[in-house]
């Protein structure tokens, strides 16, 4: 556990931001570090070239979203950013992948909440599991199944960036694999983001790095008291 | 060349519908490809080249009489030269290949830039070059393997079928130059009559399974082929029975309405869930925690 008095000597900033800085889960004043920087960086690299791919690629994927094209500067603009992005996209979840790779393994919890009973009971706003810890079984999924979709949009847009390298079944698997991987990461990219704002505290938790004792309690309660050491439940 | 006077655009890829206004009946025009009276003279790839103002290209010497290995961006007219043996004996089939202009043309469904691939009321298939963004999807879109791209610009490119000359009255270049008649130009209906003739006279010649090559897996070709062989058209190196191809049909008709709808319905999923059940606020203050 760290000293907030440390984190509160450097300036006279917001002592929270400034622990969260380099130090993920310790308690500063009445908010816990959950993401340090570093962390949140790579997020938001992340998050940032898989939206520029999403929507060059959906400018490209039907004329229903060509006017996602000119934000760009035009679908021949798109066709360009599209595969480089997607390079840079791959590098930064790579990253991701090996920052947290670590930390997602399942416990008995985590498959716990991923039984589909339990998983709609928590979208009701209704499942608590006291051993839930800093990541929950839905976002160790999210983890695992972005890193998967990632793998998979990085192979087949290989194959349809150089067509002439490759023969036509493989062409052709690559494109039906590059729409459905696609369409499902979306879809989950779509979930995440939701409950990123349903859940207040949670975006802040990206942004700033900390989230209040409350939060924390509420959402990842073993995490809670691992940090703290509160041992209440 | 997206517009030719006198021509309206009936398909065009990423589009509902084309340009036009429907109202206009053009008879489908098609070229015949009479591959028994071809002589490999390669006249036709050179009043391709110079119709079409495509630079010279260099040529690949291996082993046989073909120019190239296979045709290129600036290079959209091709004699295959095929040894093969039929039946126990050397047969030197030789074919003109080329974009074979499909009724349903598979490069146009691949196509994801608007107008970039168009098909006119007589039946042509035609690149437009402004709106091409090079991606690509249309060489796995072709069952004929004809799609190149320009190492120059990035952009499609293949044969017009010469719509800029057939719209003046004439045929194109290489019927133009053929020496022997094997090539012709004409309205489609005409030209399958003359290739019904073509494959009763082989036939009276010993040619027991000459037949007209016309493929209806892509609606039929505005580039009718003549082929002694007509059982076996994989001698001549085309496909036996193409169609456009499985992915460009599952992507286009299936997958892409599913993901739409998939989308729109979380999207609209989402924002009844928050009405419904709203943001999930930690407890303030926190019952078991002592106050901050």
């Amino acid at each position: 556990m760290a000293d907030p008095a440390v984190a509160s000597t450097h300036s006279s900033g917001d002592p929270g931001i400034l622990a969260a800085q380099d130090r993920d889960d310790v308690v500063v004043g009445n908010e816990l570090v959950r993401f340090r920087y570093y962390t949140r960086v790579v997020h938001w690299l992340v998050a940032l070239t898989f939206l520029i791919c999403l929507f060059t690629g959906l400018a490209i994927w039907t004329p229903i979203f060509g006017w996602m094209a000119p934000l760009f500067g035009g679908l021949q603009v798109c066709r360009w950013l599209h595969p480089w992005t997607g390079i840079a996209f791959s590098f930064f979840i790579l990253l991701q992948f090996l920052h947290w790779a670590g930390e997602m393994k399942m416990t008995a919890a985590d498959k716990r909440f991923t039984q589909l009973k339990n998983f709609l009971a928590y979208m009701r706003w209704q499942y608590h599991d006291d051993e839930v810890g800093k990541y929950n079984g839905g976002q160790k999924a999210l983890f695992w199944l972005s890193s998967l979709a990632a793998l998979g949009v990085l192979v087949t847009g290989v194959v349809l960036w150089w067509p002439e390298l490759f023969s036509a079944p493989i062409r052709e698997a690559s494109w039906i694999l590059h729409d459905i991987t696609f369409i499902l990461f979306t879809l989950l990219i779509f979930g995440h983001i939701y409950l990123g704002i349903a859940e207040p505290g949670t975006l802040r938790a990206m942004i700033s790095g900390t989230v209040s004792k409350a939060w924390a309690k509420l959402h990842h309660p073993k995490w809670y008291r691992d940090v703290t050491g509160d041992q209440r439940r | 060349m997206a517009t030719i006077p006198g021509l309206e655009v009936i398909q065009s890829s990423a589009s509902l519908r084309g340009t036009g206004t429907g109202l206009r009946k053009l008879p489908v025009v098609s070229k015949l490809i009479d591959t028994s009276t071809c002589i490999g003279c390669k006249a036709c790839e050179v009043a391709c080249q110079e119709w079409n103002d495509l630079p010279s290209t260099k040529t690949v010497q291996d082993g046989s009489y073909q120019t190239l290995p296979t045709m290129n961006a600036v290079f959209w007219n091709l004699i295959k030269f095929n040894e093969v043996e039929v039946d126990g004996q050397f047969a030197w089939l030789m074919r003109k290949d080329q974009c074979m202009h499909c009724a349903d043309p598979g490069c146009l469904k691949a196509c994801p830039a608007p107008g970039a691939i168009v098909q006119y009321s007589n039946g042509i298939v035609d690149v437009n070059p402004e709106q091409c963004i090079g991606c690509g999807l249309c060489e796995t879109g072709c069952p004929f393997d004809v799609p190149r791209f320009s190492q120059q610009t990035g952009k499609m490119a293949k044969c017009t079928l010469c719509v800029d000359r057939n719209q003046v009255g004439l045929e194109p270049a290489c019927v133009k130059s053929c020496p022997t008649g094997c090539l012709h130009f004409g309205t489609k209906e005409d030209m399958l009559t003359l290739a019904n003739e073509r494959v009763k006279q082989l036939k009276a010649d010993g040619y027991a399974n000459a037949g007209v090559y016309d493929p209806q897996g892509v609606g039929g070709t505005s580039v009718v082929t003549v082929l002694k062989h007509g059982d076996r058209p994989e001698l001549y190196g085309l496909p036996r029975d193409p169609s456009v191809p499985a992915a460009v049909r599952v992507s286009k008709n299936w997958l892409r309405p599913l993901g739409l709808l998939g989308m729109g319905a979380v999207v609209i999923g989402l924002v009844g869930h928050y009405l419904r059940f709203g943001p999930r606020k930690p407890p303030s203050p926190p019952p078991n925690l002592p106050a901050a």
